[in-house]
């Protein structure tokens, strides 16, 4: 009787079922103690090295939005495009593409880890977030940091020890070119620590927080660390 | 009576039950995000179904998040209860009837022949055949590989040496799904024998009852064949062997 209920369990487990809602609790309690061990594992020497034969995506890398159409930030009603770093900072900082562009400048040939399975690999130049924090004065409360863009309400906050990994970027070029529409523009915020959907396109602010605050894809399910 | 399986397997085999089926489902589920293998700009080599999702009814999650939440909560419940199971078939003995010995290519080979009736008599056997051996042995080296494949691909930056020992992220997917598949083909496989050759075995593996009568060596069970107990092979005496009755 025990092995039929077990049986009829498994066989109604799958089907494309959600699973029984009660379940949900567990699931939460899963994802918070996963999230203490992922934060153990995390180090800022763990750098990610794509593999030696493995080709760029190049035009092939995909385009990930959730507006309707391709978001493009516009002059003419908006004004010059500037990337907003404030919060926790004794210095906000209000950047234009030409401000980024003239600091320190890092690339790296960089793996994309999304969500889905797929993995592409591409160039990512711009200035080490960690760099900007610095500049800013970020101050010591700021636990976490929050990418608005303007992408509708599309944003995501990580915790601070992912963001001011070496190879956490504020990037504007991608393969030797600065970022397309497709793909971000004018920047976006990326680092192989973090699944491609933590990974906010269409940057305009940047805040360090004492909380989190959740995301877009967080707040519908998706895991709120998300980091590889 | 001395129960055929101790309490502790029989536990361990129907959560490993439960935990297995949430385990695959929610891992297609997750595999049908990207039903493919290839890096954005290249192809794959050894796919052939690539970009083909599989079939919604064999998935468990309902959406890629739901499908990871599930994934990510029952995986725990898998090792525990893998690492209990092992643990106590080490230290309470069970390991000697299920670790494969000398000859067991060689028996192995004799209960497929005995299956397929290029063999009249059942080997003898002890409390499993050899074909059992092979694959109860193998399921937890299976489990171990699809854990640690599993966690190269959750972690391929963090634990980035694990994740390029198997061939970098790419491969360690692959690999993973692969060991899934082997997985679910001896478990159907399994499923199979047991109603097919030995139904009495479920009864063993929920009470812990069974009755010597019952095995399939007395039987001389073949798949659907002899599967009432009490069975005498036509002209022979009580027990079916391999050794020839006393002289009269």
């Amino acid at each position: 009787m025990a092995s039929g209920g077990a049986l009829g369990a498994a066989i109604l487990a799958a089907c494309d079922s959600m699973g029984p809602r009660s379940a949900k609790p567990l699931l939460e309690f899963a994802e918070r103690e996963n999230e203490v061990l992922e934060r153990s594992l995390f180090s800022h020497r763990s750098m990610d090295v794509p593999r030696g034969g493995a080709l760029a995506a190049g035009q092939r890398f995909p385009a990930y939005f959730i507006s309707d159409r391709v978001p493009v930030w516009d002059e003419a009603t908006r004004g010059v495009w500037r990337l907003a770093v404030g919060g926790m900072v004794r210095t906000p900082l209000s950047l234009t593409l030409a401000d980024l562009s003239s600091l320190p400048r890092v690339g790296y040939r960089l793996d994309h880890f999304c969500v889905e399975g797929w993995t592409a690999v591409a160039t990512r130049t711009g200035v080490r977030l960690a760099d900007l924090a610095r500049l800013a004065g970020v101050q010591a409360g700021a636990h976490y940091v929050d990418f608005e863009s303007f992408d509708e309400n599309y944003h995501e906050s990580w915790d601070i020890e992912s963001a001011m990994h070496p190879q956490t970027l504020v990037v504007y070029a991608q393969d030797g070119h600065y970022l397309n529409s497709a793909w971000g523009a004018p920047a976006r915020v990326y680092s192989p620590v973090k699944l491609g959907y933590k990974n906010t396109k269409y940057l305009t602010r940047i805040m360090f927080l004492p909380r989190r605050t959740g995301g877009y894809w967080s707040d519908k399910g998706y895991e709120w660390y998300g980091g590889v | 009576m001395k129960k055929r399986h101790h309490p502790v397997v029989r536990i361990t085999h129907w959560i490993n039950v439960v935990a297995l089926t949430i385990m695959v489902g929610s891992g297609l589920r997750i595999f049908n995000a990207y039903p493919a293998f290839a890096r954005r700009g290249e192809t794959f080599c050894c796919y052939p179904f690539e970009r083909k999702p599989i079939p919604a009814s064999l998935t468990f999650g309902g959406w890629l998040a739901g499908a990871r939440n599930w994934h990510f909560a029952m995986m725990w419940v898998l090792v525990v209860n893998g690492l209990v199971y092992l643990g106590f078939v080490y230290t309470h003995g069970e390991w000697r009837d299920l670790v494969p010995r000398r000859g067991v290519v060689r028996d192995a080979w004799e209960m497929v022949r005995f299956y397929v009736t290029a063999r009249k008599d059942h080997p003898r056997q002890g409390k499993h055949n050899a074909l059992q051996r092979m694959v109860y042995f193998s399921f937890p080296i299976l489990g171990a590989l699809a854990v640690i494949t599993g966690i190269a691909i959750w972690k391929p930056v963090q634990l980035a040496f694990l994740t390029h020992l198997l061939g970098g992220y790419v491969w360690a997917r692959y690999w993973h799904f692969v060991v899934m598949l082997l997985l679910v083909v001896l478990t159907f496989g399994h499923i199979f024998m047991v109603f097919a050759v030995d139904p009495y075995s479920m009864v063993s593996m929920v009470t812990g009852t069974y009755k010597e009568q019952w095995s399939p060596e007395e039987r001389n069970a073949r798949p659907f064949v002899h599967l009432l107990p009490a069975h005498q092979p036509a002209g022979a005496g009580t027990t079916p062997s391999s050794t020839p009755p006393p002289a009269a």
